[in-house]
């Protein structure tokens, strides 16, 4: 067979082919994104992620969701401008959650101990689902960074309180007032993780009483909304081809 | 070339069985966390521990147990660490084999971060509650910001039972008593699960149709729009105006069910009680200080004056948590950690009653193992080599009084 010929001999055969590199290039990408992604957010969102204590309405809101379009929008540009595939931001989240979940379940749970219940990640997918339906909808990049990344930013504490609510739950502790996320903090000891290092209730938006978590959540879908744009353009320039010229 | 992958191949599966076997018959336990690789100079010039107590060597799986005990804040805080103003008492165990049920400074809980004053003592006391059977070497400790962990003894205490006995029952300010193990859990695993799947049904969606090739062809050839039906769009505005409706509805139905939630508590915890401690009638001057290497042994020439109305002898040198008695004058009846006792480790030229009025220069040493052993020798090798620690004088009717000594120390290597 020269290299001018096909590899395959008939239609069927082509479709075959195709279906079984369909398979094979997914499964391929679910994991290097999840390796990719996941790092990424170990690095970045780290303990706002990891413990119940750190999950507040200001820092947790703010900082997770700028720190989780990254790769949504940078696998989003690559599949839905090579292959208009609009499921980018949907297959990133679902490899995050999934390599967090065994993180958390082997490695917090199976080896150190430490309740699921106080361990569990953030939940991206509404998001995710909101920034792919906007993507393909519009067909816009820059719809979909004002519109997306701004849904993003404001879905992930709604999208999180019915799991967070319980843990809000207030309890009087020896003479003190905490929440039962406080008080799993506080019992389940970590050595390495001193109380001030939590990152939770810091700042000076104390102008709107009780309700911090929507305001800090439009802060947050506006920064998402530059993040998208940045890993928009990382995700093209990482899908793009360059060809070599021949001597 | 088949003949060395096949060499390859076989040599590989041997170093396979052998890791594998290697790890099954040697398995040692982690029986430590780095309290011997600290910088010495941070143990011994940071914070004292003293008086410990742990109430028990042996519980099971639900049953509780404190540390005790006192610790002085080194007013002689060295320039490199940060000063303890935001500091959190912690516990050194590897992980949450006990839960912290309680901790105290001075009588007031500390669940969270507080400021410590140097030059003062405090009391302190954590309460323990067995999680998961095993041998555990429990360690006080404090966390101090810009500092690092700055941890205390340790002992060995041992957990029977089995974890999954162990329960963590607390009632609510709404009255509900749950198990703080398990509290939750299912709406955890249900609310991901749930989110998990309608992920995949979108993903599943889009993988009933080739993908990859014949879509990349089409975009290729200016054909991107006909990839996407008037189908899709309506089933992307079913998942898209879907997700969002769900979002609405579960924190509505979560606020209903849950109507008293508060945010979490958070803020720095001051004015620690510290132990009024008695006025030192006891005045000591380092005259000097050497670390003679082969033999293990610290010397101080020390002036004391005994400025009290009773006479008093030395009874314990104390240091990064190592005590050095002389046992003439004090014995340990708290069952110390050995390995941190060294209970004729003291050594005083003369150790005879100071009588009130009187001064006198002594040579005291301290020689035992554990200079090695606890690597404080290595003191000479920390960019603050000094030596800071606790002398402990008695009376005849058995009062203590506590002096802080503080000063240079000058390595010998024959």
């Amino acid at each position: 067979m020269s290299a001018s010929q096909s590899a395959v001999r008939s239609r069927a055969e082509a479709v075959k082919v195709s279906r079984t590199f369909d398979w094979m290039i997914t499964f391929t990408l679910f994991f290097v994104i999840l390796g990719g992604y996941h790092v990424h957010f170990m690095l970045t969102g780290g303990d706002w992620d990891f413990w119940t204590d750190w999950k507040d309405r200001r820092l947790w809101v703010t900082v997770l969701p700028i720190v989780g379009i990254t790769f949504p929008a940078a696998v989003q540009s690559i599949l839905w401008y090579r292959y208009r595939l609009p499921f980018g931001a949907i297959l990133a989240v679902l490899g995050l959650l999934f390599g967090e979940w065994v993180n958390r379940y082997l490695n917090f749970w199976g080896w150190t101990y430490f309740p699921v219940n106080f361990v569990f990640p953030s939940n991206f997918m509404p998001g995710a689902i909101v920034l792919d339906v906007i993507l393909m909808l519009s067909n816009s990049m820059v719809l979909t960074a004002v519109l997306g990344g701004l849904a993003y930013g404001l879905l992930f504490y709604p999208g999180n309180w019915p799991i967070i609510a319980p843990l809000h739950v207030p309890v009087e502790y020896n003479g003190m007032m905490m929440t039962l996320a406080d008080l799993q903090g506080y019992h389940y000891v970590r050595t390495g993780t001193p109380e001030y290092i939590r990152m939770v209730e810091k700042g000076t938006l104390r102008t709107f009483g009780k309700d911090v978590a929507p305001v800090s959540a439009f802060f947050s879908g506006f920064v998402s909304i530059i993040i998208y744009f940045l890993w928009h353009f990382f995700g093209r320039w990482f899908g793009s081809t360059a060809f070599v010229k021949a001597a | 070339m088949k003949i060395l992958k096949d060499k390859v191949t076989k040599l590989s599966f041997v170093a396979l069985l052998m890791a594998v076997t290697a790890a099954m018959v040697y398995t040692p336990t982690a029986s430590a966390h780095g309290e011997k690789s600290q910088a010495a100079f941070m143990r011994m010039r940071t914070i004292h521990w003293f008086d410990l107590n742990w109430s028990k060597e042996v519980l099971a799986v639900n049953d509780t147990m404190t540390i005790s005990g006192k610790f002085h804040v080194f007013a002689g805080w060295p320039e490199t660490v940060d000063k303890p103003d935001i500091s959190f008492l912690n516990i050194g165990i590897p992980g949450p084999v006990f839960i912290r049920a309680g901790s105290w400074i001075g009588g007031q809980l500390v669940p969270r971060s507080v400021s410590l004053e140097l030059g003062e003592t405090y009391e302190f006391k954590v309460l323990l509650k067995a999680r998961r059977p095993g041998d555990w070497h429990v360690h006080t400790m404090m966390n101090v910001k810009g500092g690092g962990p700055i941890i205390g003894p340790g002992k060995w205490v041992t957990v029977t039972g089995s974890m999954s006995s162990f329960t963590n029952p607390i009632t609510t300010l709404t009255g509900e008593t749950i198990d703080l193990e398990t509290y939750n859990l299912s709406n955890v695993y249900f609310w991901h699960a749930f989110w998990y799947a309608l992920g995949l049904a979108w993903l599943a969606y889009w993988a009933r149709k080739p993908m990859f090739i014949p879509r990349l062809i089409a975009v290729e050839s200016g054909k991107a729009d006909s990839l996407i039906t008037p189908t899709d769009k309506k089933v992307a505005l079913a998942f898209g105006v879907g997700a969002i409706a769900i979002v609405a509805m579960s924190m509505s139905t979560t606020n209903q069910r849950y109507p008293v939630t508060t945010p979490l508590q958070a803020g720095l915890l001051r004015g620690m009680k510290p132990i009024e401690m008695p006025a030192t009638t006891i005045a000591v001057k380092v005259d000097d200080a050497t670390y003679r290497v082969p033999g293990r042994a610290m010397q101080m020439t020390l002036t004391v004056t005994n400025n009290g109305d009773s006479a008093v002898r030395l009874g314990e040198f104390n240091t990064a948590g190592v005590r050095f008695l002389d046992s003439k004058v004090a014995e340990d009846t708290t069952g110390y950690p050995d390995d941190l006792l060294a209970e004729e480790g003291l050594t005083v030229s003369d150790n005879s009653p100071l009588a009130p009025g009187q001064t006198r220069t002594i040579q005291v040493t301290a020689s035992d193992a554990a200079w090695e052993v606890y690597r404080l020798a290595d003191l000479i090798y920390d960019p603050d080599s000094r030596f800071a620690g606790l002398l402990f004088f008695y009376d005849e009717a058995g009062n203590r009084q506590m002096v802080m000594v503080d000063s240079s120390l000058i390595p010998t290597f024959t």
